[in-house]
């Protein structure tokens, strides 16, 4: 559990449509996947989670769709709109801009 | 955008599916969530637990979830009104309580509010009417006195303040040629009048300059009404001649409809379309001389000018004029008061009492209700601790709740306003004749408006306190499933603060109720210095163009008064200037023989015509000396009737009768001179009047007056000889038209309808108030008391008495409803000054009626209390020792 990082709303976002851009997944599964891919270090609280998905899907940047889970279950489905992957595009590269930035200003000082 | 807004409206109609997704959402997720914990090794519940914990507040996660949709507000306001209205109809004898409290104070708030409205907000009906000014006179003796014409004249030439100004005076008409002959309100006006009022002629133009001149003077303007009645609205009518006063008029103008009165002080006509037609002043008689005053004088102001500027100037006029012309001129200050303020300055205290009294009742509601719904929310503890411990957040709490407070007094205010739509038909109907702008007063646009904001705040205002309270309950606690949910201390202080508030608002209110029932009943049972059973009064009005000399006229009225005492079951008839009671205020100034008055302190009194038998058909009686006969004829000595007040201000302590007095600064021969013939008793001005004015009377023999009131006392129904008068009138004359016929108790009422309509009022208010505040004591007690019923049952168990108990929760009562009636108490006693205007021979401390309404109000909570208390006697020891 140690070492895990609350994340900040707009990185929320960004996180869920890249999770959402090789193909349609589900919020416990979005939840899991973030959590593997970032080593453990990425957390998604269901409490957030849920609420960033109905506002994503609110702005249309994502569709849901209710569907037949790997367990044979009713889940609802999540996918990336075509606006959703303009989004993701445009916020991935903000981010890098960003990250790159704050990079070389912690490393100069 | 589109996306959104389709969004947005699928959650918002949708609302169940979506609401359903949401939920099989999160349930998918939380299984799953344990299904992985299980299959890390965990057994079923610890796996569970552990979801639970990561997924957080369940609740709180599907607000978020709400919240992120975008339609949150609409929804949540939605589902809580649902709510709110199971709420209420879950509890139906409560609700029905409340409304209908409710409905009663917001429906008495609208209707004083609409007459508010109506009479003091709503702009007067003419152009820019904040410059229009009324100018008076004023001198120690006399603080508001009518203009003289050649004053006028002088006034209207040398200011630059005014971009108009106009003098008018009540010059009623008949009208003949066109049916029956008809008694018409109607003035004499300077050019100017309706360029002043800021109103033009729908046909024809107003009088110009040259109709001022004497001999242009037979110009008439009609009002719409006239025009339309009489003349069924000929369009050709302007430069028609009408019979007016047996004369030929000519018409040069029709005002249009809602040409409304401004108002005037002599011989006054009502606000509003009450007047029928205008002819022109025309200024005759020396300009040197100018000792009358009978104008009432209305200005506009030019754009720019204050009101201090202009009494300034006109100020300035008046000294010049006071140099020019000594004596008549001088000792005179100009008034210029805006036109709003003379209109409604009279009513302005008596209203603003009443919404101050209505706005009480409307407190004492919300407090009544705070209240009861406090009472309720320790009820609603248990589920209210549940949605907490559900995760819902505290404003979740507030915000419900709340809704259920505007639900109720948005209901309550709705049938408020059914209430109000009847109630003020009936206010309407109570007010006093004269009353400014009556016919403005109407459920309107903001009155609704106002209905709907007293309705909302009054639901935060009780809704609030409660709503707070109730989400500060510690779900722990109210959980715990104690046997009873207590209130806290914090809540039962509040409850008890509300209480007395009520208590003490209900005795300001009583106290005010106790104030104006003394005013009324006082002014009731005034001797009005005549007698007022069976007493019909009329108006004739001779016309001029028929009755061109004294003797005509004094004619006239002696063969009038002399055919009316023939009528049967008529004990005495005669006329006189004017009757009591209706305004009339002609004064003169004269000197007396063998007296000097002060400077500026002229000798001077109401004057006044009547016949022989006018003060024994008035029923004013004879101090001293004799009435007036027959005898007292244009040839005889100059005789006069004075007052007591007269008497007793200018010959204190003497023997009246046979004293002269003379309007000659050198009387020569002896006609110049009026002999004190007989004193009669005071009759005030107005029943309230605090004194009565020095008066005296001419005989009408002597000073021949046209227009006159009639006087008849019958020995039964004086409504019976109404006809006789008709008969008797049109035998002399067919063309006389008769005004104004009625019993002087109509008048006598119409004097004292003002403070009988604030007393039923403010009575009424009060009433209310005190029904809310023995509901409000009685719900606190019965409250305390079902709480403490396990307690009671140990005291009586452990040897209390029955009586020991019905003591206790009688004490318990008396605890809110002393302090309540003791705030109460002080709190009237420094609004007292508030109301003094209005009141008559009754102080705002009076002893009687302070001591009256605290018995009263200790009565009623303590009665409020009696049937909780008796309930609490009655406690059963049993029921208490089982349950433990």
């Amino acid at each position: 559990m140690t070492g895990r990082i609350e994340l900040p709303q707009g990185t929320l976002d960004l996180i869920i449509l890249r999770t959402l851009q090789p193909g349609p997944q589900h919020g416990w599964a979005i939840s899991e996947r973030v959590q593997q891919v970032s080593s453990e270090v990425l957390s998604i609280q269901q409490g957030s989670l849920y609420p960033a998905l109905h506002r994503l899907e609110r702005r249309g940047w994502i569709r849901a769709k209710w569907g037949v889970s790997d367990n044979n279950r009713r889940a609802k489905f999540y996918e990336l709109t075509r606006t959703g992957k303009l989004q993701l595009e445009l916020e991935t590269e903000a981010w890098r801009k960003l990250s790159v930035a704050v990079d070389q200003i912690l490393e100069g000082a | 955008m589109l996306n959104d807004l389709r969004y947005r409206l699928r959650a918002l109609f949708r609302h169940k599916a979506v609401e359903q997704e949401l939920e099989d959402e999160l349930h998918f997720h939380f299984d799953r969530e344990v299904e992985k914990n299980m299959n890390r090794g965990m057994n079923k519940e610890e796996a569970a637990r552990r979801a639970r914990l990561a997924f957080g507040a369940h609740e709180q996660a599907k607000e978020d979830c709400r919240e992120a949709r975008g339609t949150n507000i609409v929804e949540l306001t939605l589902d809580d009104t649902k709510y709110a209205v199971r709420q209420l109809w879950a509890n139906p004898t409560f609700a029905l309580v409340i409304i209908l409290t409710l409905a009663l104070s917001i429906g008495a708030n609208s209707a004083i509010f609409s007459v508010i409205n109506g009479v003091l907000l709503k702009r007067l009906p003419y152009a820019q009417p904040e410059r229009i000014m009324r100018i008076f006179l004023s001198s120690p003796d006399f603080p508001k006195f009518p203009l003289n014409p050649f004053d006028f004249l002088d006034y209207r030439a040398r200011n630059h303040s005014f971009q108009s100004m106009a003098a008018f005076v009540r010059n009623d008409m008949q009208l003949s040629g066109v049916g029956e002959p008809m008694h018409l309100n109607a003035f004499a006006t300077t050019s100017g009048y309706f360029r002043v009022l800021g109103i033009q002629p729908q046909l024809g133009r107003e009088f110009d300059f040259k109709a001022e001149i004497p001999g242009n003077e037979l110009q008439v303007i009609l009002s719409d009404r006239l025009w339309r009645t009489q003349f069924s609205a000929d369009p050709n009518i302007i430069g028609r001649k009408i019979t007016l006063n047996a004369q030929p008029f000519t018409v040069v103008a029709v005002m249009p409809p809602g040409t409304e009165h401004p108002g005037n002080n002599y011989h006054s006509v009502a606000y509003g379309e009450s007047v029928d037609l205008w002819s022109p002043f025309a200024f005759t008689g020396n300009s040197n001389q100018r000792g009358s005053h009978f104008m009432e004088g209305i200005g506009r102001l030019k754009p720019g000018v204050s009101e201090d500027q202009a009494r300034a100037e006109m100020n300035t006029i008046m000294a010049q004029l006071g140099r020019e012309h000594p004596g008549n001129d001088t000792g005179w200050s100009v008034l210029v008061v805006p036109l709003y303020s003379e209109v409604v300055g009279a009513s302005r205290g008596m209203l603003m009492v009443l919404l101050g009294a209505v706005g009480m009742v409307l407190l004492i509601a919300c407090a009544n209700t705070a209240n009861l719904l406090l009472a309720r929310a320790s009820a609603r503890q248990r589920e209210i601790a549940v949605r907490l411990a559900m995760g819902a957040p505290r404003l979740r709490i507030i915000r419900q709740l709340l809704t259920e407070s505007l639900l109720i007094s948005l209901i309550g205010g709705a049938l408020g306003l059914l209430l109000a739509l009847g109630g003020v038909r009936a206010l309407v109907a109570l007010l006093p004749a004269n009353f400014p702008r009556a016919h403005d007063i109407h459920i309107n646009w903001p009155v609704l408006g106002f209905t709907l904001l007293i309705s909302i705040l009054t639901g935060i205002l009780f809704g609030l306190a409660p709503a707070v309270q109730a989400s500060r309950t510690d779900p722990k606690q109210g959980l715990q499933g104690s046997r009873t949910t207590t209130a806290s201390r914090h809540q039962n202080r509040l409850r008890s603060a509300l209480v007395i508030s009520e208590v003490s608002l209900a005795c300001v209110l009583l106290v005010g109720a106790g104030l104006m029932l003394r005013t009324f009943l006082n002014l009731v049972h005034l001797d009005p210095g005549f007698h007022q059973e069976n007493l019909l009064t009329a108006s004739l009005s001779l016309p001029h163009a028929r009755y061109n000399t004294d003797e005509q006229i004094a004619q006239f009225y002696s063969k009038l008064e002399a055919s009316l005492n023939a009528l049967p079951g008529v004990v005495s008839a005669g006329a006189g200037s004017d009757v009591p009671w209706t305004g009339y205020d002609e004064n003169a100034g004269f000197n007396i023989e063998g007296k000097k008055p002060a400077p500026h302190q002229e000798f001077h009194a109401r004057y006044h015509q009547a016949t022989p038998g006018y003060f024994t058909a008035m029923g004013i009686p004879l101090h001293e000396g004799r009435f007036f006969t027959e005898a007292d004829k244009h040839d005889a000595r100059n005789a006069i009737i004075i007052n007591r007040a007269m008497a007793s201000r200018y010959w204190p302590n003497e023997d009246v009768i046979g004293k002269r007095i003379t309007f000659e600064d050198q009387p020569k021969k002896d006609s110049d001179w009026m002999y004190i013939v007989g004193i009669v008793g005071d009759v005030k001005d107005q029943p309230n009047s605090t004194g009565a004015e020095p008066a005296f009377w001419w005989p009408q023999n002597q000073v021949p007056q046209s227009d006159m009131s009639i006087a008849i006392r019958t020995r039964s129904d004086a409504r019976q000889v109404e006809d006789g008068l008709r008969d008797a009138v049109h035998r002399l004359d067919p063309q006389l038209a008769i005004a104004d016929i009625k019993l002087i108790n109509q008048v006598a009422d119409a004097s004292i309808s003002t403070p009988r309509f604030t007393f039923v009022m403010v009575g009424l208010f009060a009433g209310l108030a005190i029904v809310l505040a023995g509901i409000g004591a009685y719900g606190v007690i019965a409250y305390t008391v079902s709480q403490r019923m396990h307690e009671f049952g140990l005291r009586v168990a452990l040897g209390a008495q029955r009586d020991d108990l019905l003591r206790m929760v009688l004490a318990q009562a008396a605890r809110l409803a002393v302090p309540g009636t003791i705030l109460g108490l002080v709190l009237a006693l420094a609004l007292g000054r508030v109301v003094q205007s209005l009141l008559y021979g009754v102080s705002p401390a009076d002893p009687l009626i302070l001591i009256s309404v605290a018995v009263l109000v200790l009565a009623v909570a303590l009665l409020a209390s009696y049937v909780p208390a008796r309930r609490a006697a009655v406690a059963d020891p049993m029921m208490t020792l089982r349950s433990e």
